[in-house]
């Protein structure tokens, strides 16, 4: 009350005090506007259910007589739901901006958080982390799965310890979380669910692989460096013939997402709300 | 201590200065200027597109000003380390993701200051929503989405309040009550700022107004002065002699004319006057009455050049 008496309207109103808007305070509200959505929940559970399922499917139905072995194939074959997993993880981070603006809750989040950056980086963070953590234990659980089924054959007996098989599975978690923190930055580019995710599909996902059938010879030489091609290196056990190295790999990874967090970035700051 | 007292002497100022805001080449706001001051509830009337919504939203930084400012307490609104206790805005109803329930909308808001689950549950509860508190707000009649943002306004007990159309939807009840509650937010000693295009709406909320059309300030005055300033007084008397007392009354400054048959419509002068007229020359009057000029006339009166979707005729009504 004395604050009061001595300003020149004594009735003016002073709001509490003890409310800071925060970097933890941003991520925690992230993490509630994640998990608070139903969709979430049904995206992640079909991403889990087909990363783990595909995988133990395609290791049962891989004939035992396979002419092939050794650890590369092992993994690709027990790996190849969570690819498919990516799609789904890729959809959901384009919803968790998209979804914002559609339903104009981005009005709220940005009125809670005026710089709007710390907003980006907020749900980047805690999205990241949720799909580290979820495919981390995802992709060592297909892996142990499939080797069981696998267990007696050429594609058998592959261990955490053999040469490149935990870097390659630690490259499936890294590629899992590289889509997913590349389609949230394409969303927030973009801000339109249906156009975020035919971009996504259709430029990062489906255009390399087609554009391998052009006439031309330098899009082959390309196409190794698009978005969605470059983790390819380190998914494998043994990345010798790949046109990108493990380093390269990881460098153009960075470049890409440095380049879509750049521009969405630029675009969260210049653009109306 | 001092300069924080100098700081508080502007606490709660909404302060907009030469704002204009175009999109493209329409321009919503045009070198706008006007103050809003704690205290009292202060009416943002104009009509439909002229430019309201517009500058609410350059006020909490949602829209960048082609040029000019947007201030609150003599600051932009990116400025403020803790935006929601300084200004709580209710900008568009349903402002939240259809999927999501009221009490988590609110939860997650809270959560980037710091405010405790109590304060949810406290706005929650003032605003009448506890029972559907869980449910996903996509359900929401208009009416409930208008309330979970006047939570959401509250939500950091702020000491500035924007609220855009904030009776739309609202049932009787529910206009009654946002009536009260603003009006002791205001004697609380906080800006309060709503949004109307209907001028008896903001008649029975409001003090102070700031009127626009097109982007550009009308009236930036207190209730009483609008009403009394614009609106016309016109006396009006029914007399079965009304063309000789047409006569009669004619003079400098004096304007009458008949509506219809045995009505005359007199301005510039008084009730009184017209009577003694009629009396000295021994005129009968059947009626003789003071209209004064309705809320809604001032308004119209003074936004009529300013309208900008108008009927251009009755038949372009389809």
């Amino acid at each position: 009350m004395t604050a009061a008496a001595m300003t020149d309207r004594p009735t003016a109103y002073t709001p509490p005090a003890n409310y800071r808007l925060s970097a933890a305070g941003l991520l925690r509200s992230e993490w509630t506007k994640l998990w608070s959505l139903r969709s979430t929940w049904i995206v992640l559970l079909c991403a889990v259910v087909f990363s783990g399922g595909l995988g133990a499917i395609i290791a049962s139905s891989v004939p035992t007589d396979q002419a092939f072995g050794g650890a590369g194939s092992a993994v690709d074959f027990s790996m190849a739901g969570i690819s498919l997993a990516s799609v789904f993880v890729a959809v959901l981070g384009i919803l968790t901006v998209t979804g914002e603006y559609s339903t104009g809750s981005i009005r709220s989040t940005m009125s809670a958080a005026p710089k709007r950056l710390s907003v980006l980086w907020a749900k980047a963070a805690v999205y990241g982390a949720v799909v580290a953590v979820l495919f981390g234990a995802m992709v060592f659980l297909t892996f142990f799965m499939t080797q069981a089924i696998f267990s007696g054959t050429a594609l058998g007996g592959v261990s955490l310890s053999d040469d490149g098989v935990l870097r390659a599975l630690l490259g499936y978690m890294a590629m899992i979380v590289y889509l997913a923190l590349l389609a949230l930055g394409i969303g927030a580019i973009l801000r339109n669910s249906a156009g975020s995710i035919g971009f996504y599909i259709g430029v990062i996902m489906i255009l390399p692989q087609l554009a391998t059938l052009l006439p031309w010879n330098w899009v082959s030489d390309v196409t190794p460096y698009a978005p969605g091609n470059v983790p390819n290196a380190i998914l494998l056990v043994d990345p010798a013939g790949s046109t990108l190295s493990v380093g390269e790999s990881w460098l153009w990874m960075g470049i890409w997402l440095v380049v879509t967090y750049g521009l969405a970035g630029v675009l969260l700051k210049r653009r109306d709300v | 201590m001092k300069a924080r007292f100098a700081r508080r002497s502007v606490l709660g100022m909404i302060e907009i200065e030469h704002l204009t805001k175009r999109y493209g080449k329409k321009t919503a706001v045009d070198d706008l200027t006007f103050a809003v001051k704690p205290g009292v509830v202060t009416g943002f009337l104009g009509p439909n597109g002229a430019g309201k919504s517009t500058t609410m939203r350059a006020i909490v930084g949602l829209d960048a000003p082609t040029s000019g400012l947007a201030r609150v307490n003599g600051k932009h609104y990116s400025e403020f380390r803790s935006p929601l206790t300084e200004v709580g805005a209710l900008l568009e109803a349903k402002s939240v993701h259809a999927g999501r329930s009221a009490y988590k909308h609110l939860l997650a808001l809270a959560r980037t200051h710091g405010i405790p689950k109590r304060r949810v549950t406290e706005v929650i509860d003032l605003v009448g929503l506890h029972e559907v508190a869980g449910k996903r707000v996509g359900g929401f009649s208009l009416g409930m989405g208008q309330r979970l943002g006047i939570a959401v306004a509250l939500l950091g007990d702020p000491a500035v309040l924007i609220l855009d159309e904030p009776v739309n939807g609202l049932d009787p009840d529910g206009v009654k009550w946002i009536r009260l509650l603003l009006k002791g937010l205001a004697a609380e000693g906080r800006t309060v700022f709503l949004s109307s295009h209907l001028m008896s709406e903001l008649a029975q909320t409001a003090e102070h107004l700031i009127v626009i059309g097109q982007g550009r300030l009308l009236a930036d005055t207190t209730v009483d002065a609008f009403v009394t300033g614009s609106g016309q007084t016109r006396v009006r008397v029914v007399s079965p002699d009304a063309a000789q007392l047409a006569e009669r009354l004619a003079g400098p400054g004096i304007t009458v004319s008949s509506p219809e048959r045995g009505v005359l419509e007199v301005t510039g002068t008084e009730a009184a006057v017209v009577g003694q007229t009629a009396a000295a020359h021994g005129l009968v009057l059947h009626e003789l009455r003071t209209d004064r000029g309705s809320l809604e006339d001032a308004f119209m009166q003074l936004t009529a050049d300013a309208v900008e979707y108008r009927q251009t005729s009755e038949g372009a009504n389809r």
